[in-house]
C-alpha cells in the first residue's frame, strides 16, 4: 500500500507570530518550523497501516526550506521518504492554492498512491480545508475524523467519530481516497535518533521548475481569498464591578444581582 | 491575469445569499437557522436580494421550517441515494445546485459535517472559502463579503475577501449568530431539484451513538441561557458537583475551560473557547477560570459575566461585569443554600 501523509511545517505556538504587513499572511520564512502537532496523529496512523499491510509511507509538505527539519523528524518516526514542495512562488497561498500544489505534486511524483492521509487541522490556522480540497483536486472520495481503518481489497473500511453529535460511524471508501485523522486519537511513536541522523538523504525537494504549475495559480496570486486587513481583537466593555468582603456579604450581593437580572 | 484554472465569471450573474441547511435525522440543526438570520441581514445590505436554503433529501416540513426562520426559497435536493449522509456525494450534489442558481454568497455551519463538506464544495466551484468566521459584513462599494475570523489565538481579527470569485463562501461555528424568531406566517417557495451524482464511492456501514459519560443530564452549553463554568481552580472533580448543583438551581447548565476538560472532570463537548464552543448566554458564571484569551473568545457575546476567583488580577476579572474576589469553596455552597431557601419561600 502506498500512503501519502500530508504534513504542515507549522509555526509553533510558543514562537512569536509575524505577519507580512503587505499581504496579511503568516511569515514562515526564517522561523523554526515544527510538524503541526495533529499531523503526528496522521503519521502514526499511516505507519500503523504500513505495519499491518506493508508498503511505503511518503510524507509531503509545502513549505519554505525551513520546513526541512520537520520532515527530518518524520523520517525519524519511520516515514520512508519525504517530498518538500518549495518555491518562492508558493508563498502566501490560501488553502485552494496550497491543496493545488499538494495534489499536483502527488499526481506527478506518487501517481500510484492508494491513500492520502491528512491531519484534522493545523494549530496555526485551523481551517481543516486541505484534506477536502486535496480530494477535490485529485477527484477522489474522502472522509474526515478517522481513528481506525482496515483494508478490504480496494476499499478502506474506516471508523470515525463526530464529536458534536457524539456518534461513531463506519464507512467504506473506495481507494484511492483521502482521509483526515481525528486529532489526539493516536499515540505517535518516538523519533529514533539513528534514523534521523541521515534523514536528509530521504528528502526530495521539488520546486516549481519541476512541477511546472502556472505561476498565476499558486501562492498569493493563485489564491481566491485575500487577507484584506488584520486588526487587534477588541472585546465588548464590561461593568467590572468588584465584589469582595465577608463570604456572607458577597453571597447577599450576588443574590441581589441575580434577582435584578430576573435569574431568580 | 487571473489563474486560468478559474473559469471566467461575470459577478453580476451572481445574486442572493444562500445557506446550507444541515439535517440531523428528521430535524434541522440550529446552525442553519442561525445563518438564515445572518443571511437576511446581509441580503438587506445587498439591496434586498433573495435568501435561500439548500437542503439535501429533506421533507417539505423542514423546508417550511427554514422559511419560517427567514428563507424566501428552499431548494430540496431530491435523490434517494442521498438519504444517508456521505461527504463526497453530498458535497458534489450541493455544489451542483449552487452552480445552477449562482448565489453571490454561500454560508455553511462549521459543524463537524459542515467542516468536512465546505472546502470540497468551494473547490468544486473554483472559489475561496474562509473558515470559522465570527462576523460577516458587506462592503457596499464592491458588494464583497467581508469574512472576519479570529486568528493567532484570538488576539487578531483577520478580514478576508474573495474579490474575484463567486460565490463567496464562509463557514461559521454554531452559536455565533442568534437564531431568528420563528414566524409561521412567513411564506416562501419550495423547489425540488433532482440531482444526479457520479458513481457512489463512499458508503455508510453503521452509525451508533457513543455513550459518553457526561457529568449530569444537563442541556448542552450552546442552548442554555445560563452557563456555570469551571476551570482548573476548582482543584477536584468534587468541585464540579457544586457547579452542577448551582446550575440546576438556576435552570442552566455547566461548561468548562480547556484545563478542566484536560483534567477529565468534564467531557470536551462542554469546553468553552477558541477550540471549544462559542456561546451567547444571558449569564455566564466563571468559577476558577483565569480568563485566557482563548477562553474569552467563546464568551464575548455573553450578556453578563460573573467571575469568582481569589486573584483580583486574573484576566477574567477585567472581563467580567461582576468580579467576585474569593474562594469558590466558601462562596458557592453558601450561594446554593441561599437559592434553595428562596425557592422554598416561593
Ligand atoms: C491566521 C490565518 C488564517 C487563515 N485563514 C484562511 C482561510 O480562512 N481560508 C483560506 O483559504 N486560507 C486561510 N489561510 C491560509 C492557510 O492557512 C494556508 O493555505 C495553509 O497552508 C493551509 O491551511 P491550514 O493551515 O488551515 O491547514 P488545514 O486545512 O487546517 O490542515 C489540515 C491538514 O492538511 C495538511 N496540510 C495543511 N497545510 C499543509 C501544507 N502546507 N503542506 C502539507 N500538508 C498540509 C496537514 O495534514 C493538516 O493537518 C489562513 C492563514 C492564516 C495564517
Ligand atoms: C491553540 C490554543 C487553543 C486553546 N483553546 C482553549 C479553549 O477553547 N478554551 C479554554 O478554556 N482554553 C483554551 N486554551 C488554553 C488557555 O490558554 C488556558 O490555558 C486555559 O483556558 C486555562 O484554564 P483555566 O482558566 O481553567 O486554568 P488556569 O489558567 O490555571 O486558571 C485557574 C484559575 O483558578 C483560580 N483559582 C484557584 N483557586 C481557586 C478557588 N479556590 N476558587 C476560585 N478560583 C480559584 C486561579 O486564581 C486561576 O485564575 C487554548 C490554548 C491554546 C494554545
Amino acid at each position: 500500500m502506498k500512503i501519502v501523509v500530508l504534513t504542515k511545517a507549522a509555526v509553533p505556538l510558543s514562537s512569536a507570530i509575524r505577519i507580512d504587513p503587505k499581504t496579511g499572511t503568516l511569515i514562515r520564512e526564517g522561523v523554526p518550523l515544527t510538524v503541526n502537532i495533529w499531523d503526528r496523529d496522521a503519521v502514526e496512523f499511516a505507519l500503523r497501516l504500513k505495519d499491518r499491510y506493508g508498503g511505503e509511507v511518503i510524507a509531503l509538505s509545502m513549505a519554505p526550506p525551513s520546513g526541512i527539519p520537520a520532515l527530518e523528524s518524520l523520517i525519524g518516526m519511520g516515514v520512508d521518504r519525504a517530498i518538500l514542495a518549495s518555491d518562492r512562488a508558493f508563498a502566501g497561498a490560501d488553502t485552494w492554492a496550497t491543496a493545488h500544489v499538494l495534489a499536483k505534486t502527488i499526481e506527478k511524483y506518487i501517481p500510484d498512491y492508494d491513500l492520502v492521509v491528512a491531519g484534522e487541522e493545523t494549530i496555526d490556522s485551523t481551517t481543516a480545508h486541505i484534506g477536502a480540497q486535496t480530494a477535490s483536486w485529485l477527484g477522489v472520495p474522502y472522509i474526515y475524523y478517522v481513528y481506525d481503518a482496515e483494508v478490504k481489497g480496494r476499499t478502506l473500511v474506516v471508523r470515525r467519530f463526530l464529536e458534536d453529535e457524539g456518534v461513531d460511524e463506519v464507512y467504506e471508501v473506495d481507494m484511492p481516497a483521502v482521509i483526515s485523522v481525528l486529532k489526539g486519537s493516536q499515540i505517535p511513536r518516538e523519533v529514533r535518533l539513528s534514523r534521523k541522523l541521515n534523514a536528509r538523504e530521504y528528502i526530495q525537494v521539488v520546486s516549481n521548475k519541476e512541477l511546472g504549475l502556472d505561476p498565476e495559480c499558486v501562492g498569493l496570486r493563485g489564491s481566491p481569498t485575500l487577507v484584506a486587513g488584520m486588526a487587534p481583537a477588541t472585546y465588548p466593555p464590561r461593568k467590572k464591578v468588584v465584589i469582595q468582603g465577608e463570604p456572607s456579604e458577597v453571597v447577599k450581593k450576588l443574590v441581589e444581582i441575580l434577582k435584578s437580572e430576573g435569574v431568580v | 491575469m487571473p489563474c486560468r484554472l478559474w473559469p471566467p465569471i461575470n459577478k453580476e450573474d451572481y445574486r442572493g445569499v444562500w445557506v446550507y441547511l444541515e439535517r440531523e435525522g428528521d430535524r434541522l440543526k440550529d446552525v442553519g437557522l442561525e445563518l438564515l438570520g445572518k443571511a437576511r441581514d446581509l441580503a438587506q445590505k445587498l439591496g434586498g436580494v433573495e435568501v435561500a436554503g439548500v437542503l439535501v433529501a429533506g421533507g417539505e416540513d423542514l423546508a417550511r421550517e427554514a422559511i419560517y426562520h427567514g428563507a424566501d426559497k428552499v431548494v430540496i435536493i431530491d435523490n434517494p441515494d442521498l438519504k444517508i449522509y456521505t461527504p463526497a456525494e453530498y458535497a458534489e450534489a450541493i455544489a451542483r445546485v449552487v452552480q445552477k442558481y449562482r448565489p453571490e454568497i454561500f454560508l455553511i455551519g462549521a459543524t463537524k459535517r459542515g467542516r468536512e463538506l465546505a472546502a470540497y464544495i468551494a473547490n468544486t466551484l473554483a472559489t475561496g472559502i474562509t473558515a470559522d468566521c465570527t462576523a460577516l459584513e458587506i462592503d457596499p462599494k464592491t458588494r464583497d463579503l467581508l469574512q472576519i475570523r479570529p486568528t493567532f489565538g484570538g488576539t487578531q481579527l483577520a478580514t478576508i475577501r474573495t474579490p474575484q470569485r463567486r460565490p463567496q463562501m464562509a463557514s461559521v461555528r454554531p452559536g455565533v449568530f442568534p437564531k431568528p424568531p420563528r414566524d409561521p406566517s412567513r411564506t416562501g417557495e419550495i423547489i425540488v431539484e433532482k440531482v444526479e451524482i457520479t458513481k457512489r464511492r463512499t458508503r455508510l456501514v453503521s452509525i451508533e451513538k457513543r455513550l459518553e459519560k457526561d457529568i449530569a443530564d444537563l442541556p448542552p452549553v450552546e442552548s442554555s441561557d445560563i452557563v456555570v463554568a469551571g476551570g482548573r481552580g476548582l482543584g477536584t472533580a468534587e468541585g464540579f458537583k457544586l457547579l452542577v448543583e448551582l446550575a440546576k438551581l438556576l435552570n442552566g447548565t455547566v461548561g468548562a475551560s480547556l484545563m478542566a476538560v484536560r483534567a477529565g472532570w468534564v467531557p470536551h463537548t462542554r469546553q468553552i473557547g477558541q477550540t471549544g464552543k462559542t456561546i451567547r448566554p444571558k449569564l455566564y458564571i466563571a468559577v476558577g477560570i483565569s480568563g485566557a484569551i482563548q477562553h474569552l473568545m467563546g464568551i464575548t457575546e455573553a450578556k453578563m459575566i460573573i467571575a469568582i476567583n481569589p486573584d483580583p488580577h486574573a484576566p477574567i476579572m477585567e472581563n467580567a461585569d461582576y468580579a467576585v474576589v474569593g474562594d469558590y469553596k466558601q462562596i458557592i455552597p453558601m450561594l446554593i443554600e441561599e437559592l434553595k431557601r428562596l425557592k422554598n419561600q416561593s
